[in-house]
C-alpha cells in the first residue's frame, strides 16, 4: 500500500493508459474510440510529467536566487508535454473530421456496421 | 549548415502553398516541385562531404546532447535523396492528376508529409524523430481521406486508430528512457546502454518497435495497410508505400541497431520479417480483384523482406536489407503511379478490366512491368541485385536455419511472381475489353515513371553505382561506437 501510495503518478498514469486502450479496443461507436483515444494520450502525457516530478519541487522559473537546482522540477518532460498535447489536439480534429464525413457516408457511427472494404 | 536546409525547404513551401493559391492557384501547383528539386540537389551536393565525414548539427548553439541535433549519415542522406526524388517526381505527376477537392491542400499535405519523413531519416534526437512521425502520419491520415469517399474515410479512420496507439506507445517508450536516462539524444542513450536495468530496457524497446512497427507494416500490426493504400488517389499510395513505411522500417533499425545494442533480438526480427513476408505473399496472390489491394498486399511482402535482411544482423545483412529498400521505393511508387492512370483511363480497379490494355497505352504499360520483373527480381533490374544480396547475406552466416529461412523466403519469390505475371499476362496476352476510347498516359505521367523505370534498369545493371554509398550508409547503421564518437565528440 505503501509502495502504491508513493507511486501515486505512476499508478495514475498506468490506469489512464489502460482505460484508454480498454475503451479503444471494446467500444463501437467511433465518437467514444476517439474519447479513448484521447484518454491514452492523456495517459502518456501524465506519465511523462510524472518522470520529470520531484516531491515538493516547484515550477523550472529562475526567480528567487535562493532556490537550489535540486528543487526545481524537471522542465524537459513538460516542454515534451506540451508538444504532445498540441500533436494530440491535431489528431483529435482530424479524427472528428473525418468521422464526420465518415457518417455522411454510411449513416451510422458503429464500426460493426462500417464494413465497405474487405480484408 | 546547409542540412537543416532539407527539413526547411519543404515546410516552408508546404505553408508557402496555401498562400500563393490567393494569388495564382496554377503557380501554388508547382511549388512542391521546385520545393523538392532544391531538396535533391542540395542533398546530392552534400553526398562528398557526408561520405568522408558524418555532419552534425546541433540546434540552439549547446554542444550535443544538450541539444537537438540533426544527424547527417550516409544512411540519412541516403534516404533523404531517394525521399526527395520519389517526392519530386510524385508532385510533378500530381499537378495534372489530382482533378477535384481542395487541390491547394493536397499540395501543402504532400509536402508536409515528406518534410516529416526527411526529418525522420536525419534527426538524432528520439521525440524529435517522434515529432517528425507524427507530422508524417496527421498528413498520411489526411491524403488518406482526400477524396472524402466511403472507402476513403473508412480507411482513413482505421489508419488513424492504429496509428495514433502505435505514437502513444512510441511516447511511452521514451518516457521510460527518459526515465531511464535523463536524456533524449540518440548517441547519449546508446552510450549508456549497457549499464542499464534490462527489464527496463526490453520493455521500452518492446514498445518503440510496436509503435514503429505500426508504422511499417510487420505483420501483427499491418492491418490497416491494405485498406489505405488502396483507398486513397493513387499518387498518395505511391508515397505512402514509396516513402512512409520505409522511414517507419528505418526507424525500428535505427532502434534497433543504434539506440538499443539488441543483438538478442535480431533472430525474432528475422522470423517475424519472414512472417510478415509470407502472409502479405499470399494474401496478394489471393487478391484477385482489385489491382491497387493488390499493390498493397505486395508491399507488406516486401517490407516483410526488408526486415528479415535487417534481421540478420550482419553488415551484409544491412546492405541488402538497404538495398531492397531502395529497390522498393523506386519500383513500387513506379507501379502506383502506372496504375493510377490506368484505372483513371478504364474507370475500374478491377484486373479483368485491364484486359488488352498493352495495346493502349503501350508506354505505361512496358514501364509498368520493368518495375513488376524489378520486383520479383529478374535480371538485369534492380531486384535481382537486392535480393541476390539477401540470400548472400543470409548464407555467409552459415546457419542452417538461415539456409531453411531463404528456402522459405525463395518460395515467396514464387508466390510474388505468380501474382504479377498475372497483371503482366492481363495487359498484353488477353484481350475482349472494347478499350478502343482508352488514351496513353499524358506526359506528365509518363516522364516520371520512365526515369524511375531508367532508374530502376541502371541500379540492376551498374550496381557499383549505389553500393558505394550503400555500404557507408550499412557501416553507419551497424557500428554504433563510431556513431556516438560522432555526435558527442571523443569520448
Amino acid at each position: 500500500m505503501e509502495a502504491l501510495y508513493s507511486n501515486m503518478y505512476y499508478v495514475g498514469a498506468g490506469a489512464l493508459i489502460l482505460v484508454g486502450l480498454y475503451i479503444i479496443l471494446v467500444k463501437s461507436n467511433l465518437i467514444k474510440v476517439i474519447i479513448g483515444i484521447h484518454l491514452l494520450d492523456t495517459g502518456v502525457n501524465v506519465l511523462l510529467v510524472a518522470v520529470g516530478y520531484i516531491k515538493g519541487g516547484t515550477a523550472p522559473i529562475f526567480t528567487r536566487t535562493s532556490l537550489a537546482p535540486t528543487q526545481f522540477v524537471d522542465p524537459i518532460p513538460q516542454a515534451l508535454v506540451l508538444t504532445a498535447i498540441v500533436i494530440g489536439v491535431g489528431v483529435l480534429a482530424l479524427a472528428l473530421s473525418i468521422v464526420v464525413k465518415l457518417y455522411e457516408n454510411y449513416g451510422t457511427l458503429d464500426v460493426r456496421k462500417i464494413k465497405g472494404l474487405k480484408w | 549548415m546547409v542540412a537543416p536546409l532539407l527539413i526547411a525547404i519543404p515546410f516552408l513551401a508546404a505553408f508557402a502553398v496555401p498562400l500563393f493559391s490567393l494569388i495564382s492557384k496554377r503557380i501554388s501547383y508547382y511549388i512542391p516541385a521546385l520545393a523538392l528539386f532544391a531538396n535533391l540537389v542540395i542533398s546530392l551536393v552534400l553526398i562528398p562531404r557526408v561520405m568522408s565525414e558524418t555532419i552534425v548539427v546541433s540546434i540552439g548553439g549547446f554542444p550535443p546532447p544538450f541539444c537537438i541535433n540533426l544527424v547527417v549519415g550516409p544512411v540519412g542522406l541516403l534516404l533523404a535523396i531517394i525521399i526527395s526524388l520519389i517526392g519530386l517526381l510524385v508532385s510533378i505527376y500530381g499537378v495534372n492528376y489530382i482533378k477535384e477537392g481542395p487541390k491547394d491542400k493536397y499540395h501543402m499535405l504532400l509536402l508536409a508529409l515528406l518534410a516529416g519523413a526527411t526529418g525522420m531519416v536525419l534527426t538524432g534526437d528520439i521525440f524529435n524523430l517522434f515529432v517528425f512521425f507524427e507530422i508524417l502520419s496527421l498528413a498520411s491520415y489526411a491524403l488518406t481521406a482526400y477524396n472524402r469517399d466511403r472507402a476513403g474515410t473508412e480507411a482513413a479512420i482505421k489508419y488513424l486508430i492504429q496509428g495514433s496507439i502505435g505514437s502513444a506507445f512510441i511516447l511511452i517508450g521514451i518516457a521510460f528512457l527518459y526515465g531511464m536516462f535523463g536524456t533524449l539524444s540518440m548517441a547519449d542513450i546508446a552510450s549508456k546502454v549497457g549499464g542499464a536495468d534490462p527489464g527496463f530496457l526490453f520493455v521500452s524497446l518492446a514498445l518503440l518497435i510496436t509503435g514503429f512497427g505500426i508504422e511499417a507494416a510487420i505483420f501483427p500490426l499491418n492491418a490497416w495497410l491494405p485498406d489505405a493504400h488502396s483507398s486513397a488517389p493513387s499518387s498518395v499510395s505511391a508515397i505512402l508505400s514509396g516513402i512512409a513505411i520505409e522511414t517507419g522500417a528505418y526507424a525500428v533499425a535505427r532502434i534497433l541497431y543504434t539506440v538499443f545494442d539488441s543483438d538478442g533480438i535480431m533472430l525474432l526480427i528475422a522470423v517475424v520479417g519472414l512472417i510478415t513476408l509470407l502472409i502479405g505473399e499470399m494474401s496478394a496472390f489471393r487478391q484477385r480483384e482489385d489491382i491497387k489491394r493488390l499493390l498493397a498486399y505486395s508491399s507488406i511482402g516486401q517490407m516483410g523482406l526488408i526486415l528479415f535482411a535487417f534481421g540478420i544482423a550482419t553488415r551484409a545483412g544491412v546492405f541488402a536489407a538497404l538495398f531492397q529498400l531502395l529497390n522498393h521505393m523506386l519500383a513500387k511508387s513506379l507501379l502506383f503511379l502506372a496504375v493510377g492512370y490506368m484505372i483513371y483511363r478504364v474507370g475500374s480497379k478491377k484486373l479483368s478490366a485491364f484486359s488488352g490494355l498493352g495495346k493502349r497505352m503501350p508506354v505505361s504499360s512496358f514501364v509498368a512491368t520493368i518495375a513488376v520483373f524489378s520486383l520479383v527480381g529478374l535480371p538485369p533490374f534492380a531486384g535481382f541485385m537486392s535480393k541476390f544480396s539477401v540470400v548472400r547475406a543470409a548464407l555467409a552466416l552459415k546457419d542452417p536455419m538461415f539456409l531453411w529461412f531463404v528456402v522459405l523466403m525463395l518460395i515467396a519469390t514464387v508466390i510474388e511472381a505468380g501474382y504479377f505475371f498475372r497483371i503482366i499476362q492481363n495487359l498484353f496476352f488477353k484481350s475482349g475489353n472494347s478499350l478502343e476510347e482508352v488514351k496513353e498516359a499524358p506526359l506528365s505521367c509518363l516522364v516520371p515513371i520512365s526515369v524511375l523505370a531508367a532508374l530502376i534498369l541502371i541500379i540492376g545493371v551498374y550496381p557499383q553505382l549505389v553500393s558505394g554509398i550503400l555500404d557507408a550508409a550499412a557501416q553507419g547503421l551497424v557500428e554504433r561506437t563510431a556513431y556516438i564518437q560522432y555526435v558527442l565528440g571523443v569520448p
